[in-house]
């Protein structure tokens, strides 16, 4: 049982950097999707964190972005193996059109977390099952801990693309 | 018992309790969707994902229907 | 098992920050880390092909919601 533990830090810090990545190279960042995102960013810098980054966090719950990409394609992956993720990453497009969101971060997340996965499981022994762990917990790392410190970092890599 | 049930246990009765005892109507629309992520977990437990499906995708407009009354009462009032 | 585990703590975590957190926008943050907790729970009690639809649908449930209460207060401004 506590022999995963290093698969799934190594998981967890995979997907932080693979959904982070893709919502920069989509321009996430950039400005608020909808009005709401926008709130959210304002709300965010008025208590001290960066622009950039509220609008990054903003986008991420008002939209299924690559984050949620990376989640449902781990878990399609664990139930029905590649099929079961490239499914799940159709379903995702569909639900980021319901949600209003023009942009392809979604599908591109989650096809790109399918390719990942799939070559972790086969060549690198992980197990299915620890990259939902992972995800999980890198989440809870982008916004669980405190929304000030990582709109921070967000931002300066946001400048640092720019 | 499972870790998983305790989790949808703990949802729900967190959430009713405090959807109950909190003051703002957006704050109680929030703890309404703690408590029916509880409820969707049960159902997946089971076996009735039909049930769960269709939970979830009515959650929302119920959600919606209930803003679309707060706006209203906000005009009401500003006028 | 520690899987299960890892998926219930994040979510216990989540719903005691939504509690004690004033802002309401700043509440939708942690309801989305529940969201993300609750859907690969779904998955981890039920593995059956089905299941992927009933997680992409409580997603996507949840991620509306926030969309839609979000909307109303940069509209109405938080009362």
């Amino acid at each position: 049982m506590l022999e995963q533990l290093p698969y799934i830090a190594a998981a967890t810090v995979i997907c932080l950097v693979l959904f982070v990545v893709i919502d920069i190279i989509w321009k996430l960042p950039k400005k608020g999707g909808v009005s709401g995102a926008e709130a959210i960013a304002n709300d965010i810098e008025a208590s001290g964190g960066s622009k950039h980054g509220g609008y990054m966090i903003g986008n991420i719950i008002t939209s299924p972005d690559a984050s949620a990409g990376t989640l449902l394609a781990a878990c399609g992956f664990f139930i029905y193996g590649v099929i079961g993720a490239v499914a799940a990453a159709v379903l995702v497009f569909i639900g980021a059109r319901i949600c209003a969101d023009k942009g392809f971060a979604g599908l591109t997340g989650a096809l790109a977390a399918t390719a990942v996965i799939w070559a972790c499981t086969t060549f690198l022994g992980f197990a299915p099952e620890t990259f939902i762990a992972g995800i999980v917990l890198a989440i809870l790392i982008v916004e669980g801990l405190s929304l000030k410190l990582s709109s921070k970092i967000i931002g300066k890599l946001w400048g640092k693309r720019t | 018992m499972d870790i998983l049930t305790l989790m949808a246990a703990f949802l729900i009765i967190v959430g009713g309790i405090a959807a109950l005892i909190s003051k703002s109507a957006f704050n109680k629309l929030i703890m309404l969707g703690v408590l029916t992520a509880g409820a969707v977990m049960l159902f997946v437990k089971d076996g009735f994902l039909d049930a769960a499906i269709a939970v979830s995708l009515l959650m929302p407009v119920g959600t919606l229907f209930i803003l679309f009354l707060l706006g209203k009462k906000k005009e009401v009032k500003h006028d | 098992m520690i899987v299960e585990a890892i998926c219930a703590l994040a979510a216990v975590y989540a719903v005691i920050r939504i509690i004690f957190e004033k802002s309401t926008l700043k509440k939708l943050a942690y309801l989305n880390v529940l969201g993300f907790a609750v859907a690969g729970a779904i998955v981890l009690l039920l593995p059956h092909p089905i299941t992927i639809g009933a997680a992409v649908a409580y997603f996507v449930g949840a991620t509306l919601e926030s969309n839609a209460i979000a909307s109303t207060l940069a509209i109405g401004g938080e009362e």
